[in-house]
């Protein structure tokens, strides 16, 4: 008998199916991929499982039991526990306090601190994840994090454990330790589901996966007993098409960007390192690191949403450093945010008015000091035309249209006029294949048109197929520059966790 | 020291106590409210229904002990209205408060026109007499001034002492802060976050319904339309100056409460001052206050946010 | 589908709010046609009950304008209150100062004087929010309180009429007052310019880059930084008019009916301004129809109160619960309109 079976799982969000009839059986003491690119219905199956969404139709078997969870409370109380790709830690509690929230400890409600710090202790050293119960959340890192989310699950007695997309936050040597800890937790008879995309992830820990698509099951295989390729084919219906980098055209002259020694150091804490860094004309730079450090800091330093503490910042001949946004954006400088729905577009505000956000000053919009709706009218047409945009009017609150259209719109909108410089900080980030294929498309055609390309992701393959240069950010510090030709990709993993090439002898 | 001026430092601390009883009553409710991440403006609505509802039960029954529970029924009944309309109707819970402010304000005038008609001499209640704590009562100055008070005042000092485990010492106080500063945490915690704030807002409209109440049923032995005349925004008040630390609130009420008892007796001293003068005093300090906190804010990070767990 | 859930929804809070009407009247023993017919003769009923109607329509317009141009960038002003004792303030000052101003300047400086008071008085917890993120609702709900207690002062002190015993300033000259549009009514011409502000503030609003900007803020200000948009700048700007507007507001009720300041020239107008500017969905023009029923409810109320014994409370209790109902629609007749549709 299997540990979970959920069957015929129905759910839609405002009308939208997220799942279709989805099926997934998981059996004792083992590792169960759910594969699926991003949209496909993976979390949304899991919160289904965990109580946090009610399922439309269908119905879950646990432990043999028909179950229906209302709330996390009573999946924890039926020994499951999930650990989502945003943590939810209570960054001003301490570790101690956020492993127990919730429980009754012995002594209720006045808790033993000292001997649940112990008990913690206790767990962390015999899954080898090691942290300190006493230290606040909010000065852990990200994976340190993650470890108190799984010790969170393991203090609550959790059998099944669900982790979505635990790696996407690690650097390839932080996911095999994770990984150690995954298998030693099916040693001592749990099981897991771990969430993913990322196929070599599948092959290398998992023992069953099941693939979702579009909301849908295609396939549940041993791992044993395919691959890769066949995995890629299930998860998005046909061969994944290689990205077609042609050769880095004839180096332009000059530097389009450049930063000399830029720092940043907020509420006295560097988040900086000094980095010098620059960006060839028709180049692409990739800047590879586990997300959260210095990457989003070093984009909005360039585009003077934050305003570096110290160094210089180039653009061409221009000098950046004293100039707000909007000057720098007028000098040709695009920005793809990683953050669509906080830092790119008003959601609330419709296609006009997002693609206005850049040029609601221009003179050519502008009649008697007023908006001219017909010219922007006819601008936005043009755009949505050129961009294959998909949407039922001009009119439509961007809030209703898919992160592939609305990830559009934000590239009509930053590659207008022929940029010279375009930062892009995880473009594909929550895009499906085909929407990312798309953009990887429009940043190349820019790149083979001259423009210089910062690209900042955390998803190192991405890094790989589109940079002629790449760079590894650890701690706000640049640790590298290379040529992306037969790069190693172990010393790339260690730069992304901080060790220096001399100390690579040492580690490996 | 003389006579006189012993005497009439007695008074004032102990008008300083009195004045700033309800305000920690209804200041300690909010503070609840707050911390589990539901601001709720309408302390004053709250406050003016406590007061009506217990100056009507004990009008009609003489009984002080049910007028206090009626004040805190009608008190709970107003933070009720406002839970279910901020939690289960994700409304802005600044204009619902306001809103309440002024529906309560209407009802209360209106059931008090309909209780009692138009009359020139209000219709009146005796009021709740102090308590002489023996042997404590005779320290010079503060013994007066702190061991002869009525029940109130030691009630709301036992409250604040009984916040400050509950707080800090206690699981159910960290459920209450992981709620208010991270609700899905503690949502994915196993914490049921709506019925924590729902019993948070209960907490605050029993609370504030009692400070209502202390204004009728111990300081005047009256009602009368618009009766708390903003004290409900002075409560908030407290709760922002004491950083929604129970000691720390008691604090804002009895500087406030100072301020108060100043102005009074300056008044009777025939000193030529407007009142006003003394009457913006907490809401000037207030804003100072507000001034020095610059950059070391204390909210709960969901303050004013409805939790919605569908929320994609 | 959306329409029909929403005139249903609107239909269902009418029926309630009838239905909660007529329990209070009953409530007093007063006659419901009675009261219901006394309460529509005070709106229309007379030239004079139509043209109160427009009298006190005239603040609520002006300080509902404000409020709502301070909502459209997200920064709520409670403050409204305060803003139009300022106003109030602004134009004593200038008509005691320069008592000799010809009519036209001094109608003119006493606006000018009025918004910059009102906007000082918004725009503190304006920058304090912009810069500093310190929540402006209790920032202006205490400078209410301050400003309040301050024409309590002035009236009792510098601006006191020395030749009455009672707290309030000397009249103002005749120039300082707004023309009377229909004598023997109290409508003036402080009507026309809460019109013409509402015009203003729709331009503003949704026709010009700063009204884009505003907006757009509003919706979303951490996109706006990252688009170059200065958030600081907006919100401290649409602080300032939001508080101007409802200081103009101050010196209609000085120049228009009062003609020297008092305690209390607002019964609370700058509280009813925020619900105004709710029940107008911060559209100009909602703004402009709230008022004026918001304010027919308040005459209507008065004429219900005369003739059928119901206590003007009653208005109130009804607005009250009229913006409870509204924010609470949507959840509490969406599941009942779902039952309809599918029955």
């Amino acid at each position: 008998m299997p540990l979970l079976c959920m069957r015929n799982i129905d759910k839609a969000f405002f009308g939208k199916p997220a799942n279709l009839q989805v099926c997934l059986e998981v059996q004792h003491n083992e590792i169960h991929a759910l594969l699926g690119e991003n949209g496909a219905g993976k979390t949304t199956l899991m919160n289904m499982l965990y109580g946090i969404y009610q399922r439309d139709a269908g119905e879950i078997l646990y432990d043999g039991q028909n179950v229906a969870f209302s709330s996390p409370k009573d999946a924890i109380a039926h020994r499951i526990g999930m650990v989502h790709q945003h943590f939810t830690l209570v960054p001003t509690l301490t570790v101690s306090q956020n492993i127990t929230l919730g429980l009754k400890s012995p002594g209720h409600p006045f808790p033993r601190r000292r001997d649940l710090n112990q008990q913690i202790q206790e767990i962390s050293q015999r899954y080898s994840l090691e942290v300190d119960p006493t230290a606040l959340v909010s000065t852990l890192s990200v994976g340190e994090q993650q470890r108190v989310e799984i010790i969170k699950l393991l203090y609550r007695d959790a059998r099944l454990l669900i982790l979505d997309e635990p790696t996407a936050v690690l650097t390839p040597q932080e996911s095999e330790s994770l990984f150690v800890v995954l298998r030693r937790l099916r040693e001592e008879g749990h099981s897991v589901i771990i969430i993913t995309h990322r196929i070599p992830e599948v092959m290398s820990i998992t023992d069953t996966v099941t693939i979702l698509r579009d909301g849908r099951n295609v396939a549940t295989v041993k791992t044993s007993e395919t691959s890769e390729q066949e995995l890629a084919r299930f998860m998005i219906g046909r061969a994944l098409e290689p990205i077609g980098r042609s050769a880095a055209p004839p180096s332009c002259a000059g530097t389009a960007l450049q930063l000399s020694e830029v720092t940043l150091v907020e509420h006295g804490r560097s988040k900086l390192g000094p980095v010098s860094l620059c960006v060839d004309p028709g180049k692409i730079l990739g800047i590879a690191g586990v997300d959260g450090n210095g990457q989003k800091e070093l984009a909005e330093v360039i585009l003077g949403i934050r305003r570096h503490s110290a160094g210089s910042i180039l653009l061409g001949d221009a000098v950046l450093d004293a100039l707000g946004v909007m000057e720098r954006k007028n000098l040709g400088i695009g920005y793809i945010s990683d953050d669509r729905h906080h830092d790119s577009l008003v959601l609330d505000m419709d296609l006009m008015d997002n693609l206005l956000l850049k040029t609601h000053t221009e003179k050519r919009f502008i009649t008697h000091g007023l908006l001219d709706r017909k010219k922007i009218r006819q601008d936005t047409a043009r755009a949505v035309d050129a961009y294959h945009i998909k949407t039922s009017a001009l009119e439509c609150p961007i809030r209703y249209l898919s992160g592939g259209n609305q990830q559009k719109l934000i590239l009509a909108r930053e590659m207008a006029g022929q940029p010279r410089c375009i930062i892009a900080f995880q473009p594909t980030r929550g895009l499906d294949i085909g929407a990312s294929e798309f953009v990887h498309q429009e940043l190349l055609r820019l790149r083979d048109a001259g423009c210089a390309i910062l690209m900042l992701s955390a998803d190192l393959e991405e890094v790989l197929d589109l940079s002629d240069h790449i760079a590894v950010i650890h701690k706000g510090e640049i640790m590298d520059v290379l040529v992306n030709q037969d790069i190693d990709l172990t010393y790339i993993g260690l730069l992304m966790a901080g060790k220096r090439g001399d100390e690579r002898g040492a580690v490996v | 020291m003389d006579v006189p001026l012993i005497a009439t430092l007695t008074t004032f601390l102990a008008a300083t106590i009195r004045m700033a009883t309800p305000l920690t009553l209804a200041g300690l409710g909010e503070t609840i409210s707050e911390k589990s991440g539901v601001i709720n403006i309408g302390v004053e609505a709250i406050m003016l229904s406590g007061a009506f509802f217990s100056f009507l039960t004990v009008f009609a029954t003489g009984n002080h002990f049910l007028g206090l529970l009626a004040g805190m029924a009608g008190g709970a009944a107003v933070s009720m209205v406002h839970a279910v309309v901020s939690l289960r109707c994700k409304a802005n819970q600044t204009i619902v408060g306001l809103a309440l402010n002024f529906l309560i304000l209407g009802l209360t005038s209106f059931l008090f026109l309909k209780s009692f008609g138009q009359t020139t001499i209000l219709p009146s209640i005796a009021v709740i007499k102090p308590i002489q704590i023996p042997i404590l009562s005779r320290i010079p100055i503060l013994g007066q001034a702190l061991f002869h008070q009525d029940i109130f005042v030691y009630l709301a000092i036992a409250l604040v002492i009984g916040l400050s485990v509950f707080f800090y010492k206690t699981e159910w106080g960290v459920s209450l802060h992981a709620v208010g500063e991270h609700p899905r945490a503690a949502d994915t915690a196993g914490l049921q976050v709506d019925t924590i704030r729902y019993l948070a807002c209960l907490a605050n409209g029993l609370l504030g319904g009692m400070g209502g109440a202390y204004l009728v049923l111990v300081k005047l032995g009256f009602f009368m339309e618009n009766l708390t005349a903003g004290k409900g925004y002075i409560a908030l008040v407290t709760v922002i100056l004491g950083r929604r630390n129970p000691w720390g609130v008691m604090g804002a009420a009895l500087v406030v409460g100072a301020a108060e008892a100043l102005q009074i007796r300056l008044q009777t001293m025939g000193i030529p001052i407007p009142s006003q003068v003394f009457s913006m005093f907490p809401y000037v300090v207030t804003i100072v206050v507000l001034l020095f906190s610059i950059g070391k804010s204390s909210d709960p990070s969901a303050l004013g946010v409805p939790y919605e767990r569908d929320k994609r | 589908m959306n329409r029909f859930r929403d005139a249903l929804g609107f239909l269902a809070i009418a029926a309630i709010l009838l239905l909660i009407s007529v329990l209070l009247i009953l409530a007093v023993g007063s006659d419901v046609t009675k009261a219901f017919s006394s309460f529509l003769r005070g709106i229309f009923g007379s030239f004079y009950g139509f043209s109160e109607v427009l009298v006190r329509a005239t603040p609520l317009i002006l300080a509902g304008l404000g409020v709502a141009v301070g909502f459209r960038t997200g920064f709520v002003n409670i403050g409204a209150e305060g803003q139009i004792y300022l106003g109030a303030i602004a134009i004593t000052v200038l008509g005691l100062a320069a008592p000799g101003l010809p009519p036209v300047l001094m109608v003119g400086l006493a606006i000018l004087l009025g918004f910059v008071f009102g906007g000082i008085w918004s725009v503190v917890p304006g920058i304090l929010k912009a810069r500093f993120g310190i929540s402006e609702v209790i920032n202006t709900i205490m400078l209410n309180y301050i400003a309040l207690n301050l024409v309590g002062v002035l009236v009792r002190t510098w601006l006191k009429d020395p030749s009455y015993p009672y707290p309030m300033s000397p009249m103002l000259p005749a120039a300082a007052s707004y023309p009377e549009l229909l004598s023997p009514t109290r409508l003036h011409a402080g009507f026309l310019v809460a019109l013409a502000a509402a015009v203003a503030v729709y331009v503003l609003v949704f026709r010009t880059p700063t009204g884009f900007e505003m907006r757009a803020v509003g919706l979303n200000s951490r996109a706006c930084h990252c688009a170059g948009i200065p958030v600081y700048k907006n919100i401290v700007l649409s602080a300032f008019i939001s508080g101007g507007l409802a200081g103009i507001a101050g010196v209609g009720e000085i120049a228009g009916l009062h003609h020297r300041l008092i305690e209390g020239i607002s019964p609370g107008y700058g509280y009813i301004a925020i619900i105004v500017s709710l029940l107008g969905q911060n559209h100009p023009l909602g703004v402009v129809v709230a008022a004026l029923g918001v304010s027919a409810l308040h005459v209507g109320s008065l004429s219900m109160q005369r003739a059928a014994g119901v206590p003007t409370s009653i208005a109130s209790i009804i607005m009250g619960t009229l913006v409870v109902l509204i924010l609470a629609r949507k959840s509490l007749f969406g599941s009942t309109v779902k039952l309809v549709r599918e029955n």
